[in-house]
């Protein structure tokens, strides 16, 4: 490091000539000047190429590191799942990743793809499915070649499956553990209804189903060239790529795409719900459905959502749940959205039981804040340069990048969402917040859920606040009513009869 | 004067698998050091364009703190995203006279407490001294005025300015974390705000507020209860590590035991600000897409101009003592039945570190032995892992698994000391060890592919004693050999010098003593007829046993044989082996049967 030493010094005495430096060092950071940040937002069809039989490849090297990275993504996830077989997308997947191709027995191939330092990974999502591939490019040829056959010939071997599916049962002895997996999967319930694939949880009973045969037959209609995309990053060069991967894909026979995901039918019904857990800490979620992806509104919801608890400290509610009032860890909100049909919108919080009211209080006056008072321009003005100055940030690893341009092209994203992301986001106004607040939020027709020791949360916080004003009890809410949800048996989610 | 760019990718192959070559990285960051100690290290990488992650890293945490203020390094990292003099508040001036008031009531809340309160508690009036809930009239009084002046703060407070300037700016991910060994604050900017980071950062080591530090308190209270007590074996893992460490200042938890969360005083925290956070003992590190003159001659500006306040932290003296038996933790929670077993490793940067890095390695996976003779051979792990943790004063080695079905946590236990036999006394298979190699090589290029994972390799290898060991531990790796991993087994994993952990489900481990009725109820109708009378014969018989050793000899014959017991006989078999497992305790405990329970009152 002598070298370095030397570099070091001498900068020192360079900037040391120019110490006026300091003077000039304004009183508060609303003073410094900053230079433009350019950014033009990279277009799709610059990475896009095609392999003859129409799967689309998007390709973005990079020769930093002697690795090369190639994904499958496959539409069609757990939606395809017959309903007495919940558990049988995700172990599909992870009966692909571990249990053999035609060439080789589980053990022999994880040894392989462990030797050659390969990371390979399967996974069915809820909509759509991967298959990935991390290698050193020197050992490209050999691993995508175990890697191809392991996608298109899965062994599903029966002893893999026992373990896979052993290790799900004994999960399932754990899903009431946590508090939060608890409130998570019951407000999904309440959302989503319990059978939509959004909401739907593996029971013993179905894990104990699944064959063998049930895994050919999800394989079969996800992992087929009709419902893929390919994305390469790293370490090659592109016509070289595009020739090994028609190559390699060359004989995969083109099947049937699968169907779009279905809507759900459930309508939620408003009300505090509450499922009786004895812990020190209350998880609470208060929300109702949200909006579509593209629904014309979505920008000004997000900005809404990110003054009101989206976007961390800066947030309404953090700042009145955690910071003024010091009542919990993690308080916040968030809006999802989905393509096919409205999404979910939520404030949650986790904090002791007495003050389980008093924090649902603060959130319901920040709603009602939020939909009858303009925000102030200060506030608006922080959210939209964040979400214009992070934009980048979006594309900001190749692999980030083509996973956009994938999902975009999968979920026929409006054309120029991109492009004119920004200029929108700058054009919204303080009406359009309020706007947005009235027709996205809904205090009425909300779920409370709260887990936790009921009675005492009922009860709020009278026995240990000194200041009357912060005295809060779960009567404020929906007239004091509450539905109690039964306790559930962890493996069959069956209502437990008392 | 050109400085020239910092080499990132010096590649060099050191290493050759069969198939392919394996190629080691050499990262090296732009050192530079300022007048007043503050030492950065620089690292241009245009390969995500726009983004900068930066922060800074004090080797401290809670291993410097002592009974009494333990937590205090988490409960700092919180108060230092409270604002500054001038960040955070409408009115520095009144802002600082209320803070000054809120000295004065906290420390008379603290006195009253640990006087009154506490003797109350002492007394077994009430359980926790610190609850509000709790109060005294006198006590609920001060808090009353507490919070009023709270509130009147809060009128002049501009909450979380320091997290909105930054978010205004296009800054994310703004985080910290405190560990047993370092405090780390970092950020993601814009390439165009560099200059706003040193504002920020500078400004917040120069002139913290400490605002809103009563509130605060009650957010970590929250956050630990998040974290420790409403998890499934948080409680627990807490005091399995305090047992463990036994001496060394590892054996309270970061974030701090309860009580003394609600204690410090204003005047403890800011002296231990003062301490160890002042710029000789600080590194800045700064990675992404920037111009490093321009990095240069901000840092040396805004940083730069920080004073050293107080003389060097003292060292650390306390180091941990050598486990001098077996320590046998077991408790239970709403939790999978688990175990743990738990050695004594090496501090970060010892020669063998590498060796227990591999000895893991070697262990885990799906090729790993774990795998193979726990979870898939003997099918009694749904999961079993191992992992070596080195800090900087000390390191531990763990095994961790959750039983499957049926088996017990002593079977795991045991199987898990047949791997240790095995890595004590048999050479490791050249290619398995190859494996090992050639993932660890790829690993490490994996790891540097990312601003923020480089930036997060630099900081915390360099408070650990210099960031020069990233480019040590890939070589280290490759040289281990199958005589080192035999010797590392043998000298670390000792049987009188571990700690083992079992947690099983609350409620779960009753176990319901059988009866002959349910042993009747369990056989087949015709069957039962036939062996129930035979049963009772045995118990009988057994009552007359006083041979406790040929009785063990029995059951391990059955444990031995239990695989091949049909379904119907199962129950039988628990009964009868229940029944010995009796006799043999009463044997123990020299209650001989008939001669004693006849004797009658003496």
């Amino acid at each position: 490091m002598k070298t370095m030493m030397t570099i070091a010094c001498a900068a020192i005495a360079i900037t040391g000539t120019t110490l006026t430096f300091a003077d000039d060092i304004p009183a508060h950071p609303s003073d410094l000047d900053f230079a433009p940040l350019e950014f033009t937002p990279p277009e799709a069809s610059d990475y896009r190429h095609e392999l003859s039989n129409g799967v689309p490849v998007y390709m973005a090297p990079s020769d930093e590191f002697p690795l090369v990275q190639i994904r499958f993504s496959f539409k069609g996830g757990g939606y395809l799942e017959p309903e007495d077989k919940a558990g049988l997308a995700a172990m599909t997947g992870q009966m692909i990743r571990t249990g053999g191709s035609s060439m080789m027995d589980p053990s022999e191939l994880d040894e392989e793809f462990d030797f050659l330092a390969a990371d390979v990974s399967v996974g069915v999502g809820g909509r759509s499915s991967s298959a990935s591939i991390d290698t050193l490019t020197s050992n490209l040829d050999r691993s995508f070649e175990l890697f191809m056959d392991m996608i298109r010939n899965p062994r599903f071997d029966q002893a893999r499956l026992e373990v896979l599916r052993g290790q799900a049962l004994e999960g399932l002895k754990a899903r009431d553990d946590n508090g939060l997996a608890i409130a998570l999967r019951e407000f999904n319930y309440l959302m989503w209804g319990e059978d939509h694939f959004e909401s739907i949880q593996p029971t013993r009973e179905s894990l104990e189903s699944i064959t063998v045969e049930d895994l050919k037959a999800i394989h079969d209609r996800i992992f087929d060239p009709a419902n893929l995309m390919i994305s390469v990053t790293g370490d090659f060069e592109e016509q070289q790529m595009l020739a090994f991967l028609e190559e390699q894909l060359s004989g995969w026979e083109m099947g049937e795409e699968v169907p779009d995901v279905p809507a759900p039918t459930h309508a939620f019904k408003p009300g505090v719900y509450y499922y009786e857990k004895e812990q020190p800490q209350v998880q609470v979620l208060i929300g109702h459905r949200s909006m579509t992806r593209d629904d014309e509104n979505a920008i000004e919801a997000d900005v809404m959502n990110q003054i009101l608890g989206g976007s961390g400290f800066t947030s309404r509610i953090t700042n009145s749940v955690r910071t003024r009032e010091g009542l919990a860890y993690t308080a916040g909100s968030f809006m999802q959205t989905r393509v096919e049909y409205p999404g979910i919108f939520a404030s949650y919080f986790f904090t002791k039981t007495p003050s389980t009211a008093l924090a649902s209080r603060l959130v319901f006056d920040e709603f009602e804040k939020i939909q009858t008072e303009p925000v102030s321009t200060e506030e608006l003005e922080t959210i939209q340069n964040n979400l214009i100055e992070t934009f980048p940030r979006n594309f900001e690893s190749k692999g980030a990048m083509l996973g956009i341009f994938m999902n975009d092209e999968r979920t026929d994203r409006p054309e120029g969402y991109w492009q004119s992301y920004r200029d929108k986001v700058r054009s919204v106004t303080p009406e359009d917040v309020q706007r947005a607040a009235n027709e996205y939020l809904h205090p009425r027709d909300a779920v409370i859920l709260v887990v936790g020791p009921w009675e005492e949360i009922k009860k709020g916080n009278a026995d240990s606040e000194a200041d009357p004003n912060r005295v809060a009890t779960m009567d404020e809410f929906f007239g004091g009513k509450a539905t109690e949800i039964p306790q559930r048996d962890p493996e069959s989610l069956e209502p437990i009869k008392e | 004067m050109r400085l020239p760019k910092a080499a990132l990718l010096a590649a060099s192959t050191v290493l050759v698998m069969p198939a392919s070559s394996v190629i080691a990285q050499n990262v090296e960051p732009i050192e530079y050091t300022l007048d007043n100690g503050m030492k950065f290290l620089l690292m241009p990488r245009d390969e995500q364009p726009n983004i900068i992650t930066a922060g800074w890293i004090a080797p401290v945490g809670s291993a410097n703190e002592r009974p009494g203020i333990t937590g205090v390094s988490h409960l700092l990292e919180h108060l230092l995203f409270k604002g500054t003099d001038v960040i955070g508040t409408s009115d520095p001036e009144l802002d600082a006279q209320y803070r000054e008031e809120l000295t004065e009531i906290r420390e008379k809340m603290r006195a009253y407490t640990l006087d009154v309160q506490y003797k109350r508690m002492y007394a077994g009036e009430i359980d926790n001294p610190w609850d509000p809930a709790n109060d005294t009239d006198e006590l609920r009084a001060m808090r009353s005025e507490m919070t009023a002046i709270q509130d009147k703060q809060a009128e002049i407070t501009i909450k979380n300015e320091f997290d909105s300037i930054y978010t205004g700016n296009g800054a994310s991910g703004m985080n910290a974390g405190t560990s047993n060994d370092f405090t780390v604050f970092y950020i993601n900017i814009p390439s165009n705000k560099l200059e706003l980071w040193s504002w920020m950062e500078s400004d917040r080591l120069m002139n913290p507020s400490y605002r809103e530090l009563d509130a605060e308190r009650f957010v970590v209270i929250e956050e630990r209860r998040q974290r420790l007590e409403a998890t499934a074996t948080g409680k627990l893992d807490e005091q399995f590590d305090s047992m463990f460490w036994v001496a060394s200042p590892y054996n309270w938890p970061v974030i701090g035991w309860m009580s003394d969360l609600m204690a410090y005083t204003e005047d403890e925290i800011k002296q231990y600000f003062e301490t160890y956070y002042q710029p000789a003992n600080l590194t800045g590190v700064i990675v992404g897409d920037f111009d490093v003159e321009e990095a240069e001659q901000l840092v040396e500006s805004y940083f730069g101009r920080i004073p050293n306040k107080r003389p060097k932290a003292a060292p650390l003296v306390t180091h941990s003592v050598p486990l001098l038996g077996e320590l046998r933790f077991s408790g239970e929670c709403d939790c999978q039945d688990q175990v743990e077993v738990r050695y004594r490793s090496v501090p970060f940067g010892h020669p063998d570190e590498a060796v227990f890095d591999v000895i893991a390695a070697l262990l885990n996976g799906r090729t790993g032995r774990l795998y193979k003779s726990m979870v898939e051979g003997d099918d009694i792990a749904a999961q079993a892992s191992a992992g070596n943790r080195s800090m900087r004063y000390a390191g531990s080695f763990s095994f961790n698994a959750l039983p499957k079905g049926d088996a017990e946590l002593s079977e795991l236990e045991a199987a898990w000391y047949e791997q240790i036999d095995r890595l004590k006394n048999e050479p490791v298979d050249p290619r398995e060890l190859q494996k090992v190699k050639n993932q660890n090589a790829a690993d490490t290029f994996r790891g540097l592919q990312d601003n923020s994972s480089l930036f997060f390799q630099l900081a915390i290898t360099e408070a650990y004693g210099g960031y020069e060991y990233l480019n040590q531990q890939p070589e280290r790796v490759a040289n281990v050999t199958p005589e080192d991993i035999m010797r590392v087994a043998k000298e670390y994993f000792g049987a009188n010098e571990r700690a083992v952990s079992f947690y099983t489900r609350k409620g779960g481990g009753e176990v319901v003593e059988l009866t002959i009725e349910d042993v009747r109820a369990s056989l087949p109708e015709d069957m039962a007829g036939m062996l129930i009378p035979q049963l009772e014969m045995q118990i009988e018989a057994l009552q007359q046993e006083t041979d406790a050793s040929a009785l063990q000899a029995q059951v391990e014959e059955m444990d031995a044989q239990a695989g091949m017991v049909p379904p119907d006989f199962q129950t039988a078999m628990k009964y009868i082996k229940q029944e010995i497992l009796k006799r043999i305790a009463e044997i123990e405990s020299g209650e001989t049967g008939n001669e004693g329970t006849e004797g009658g009152d003496q």
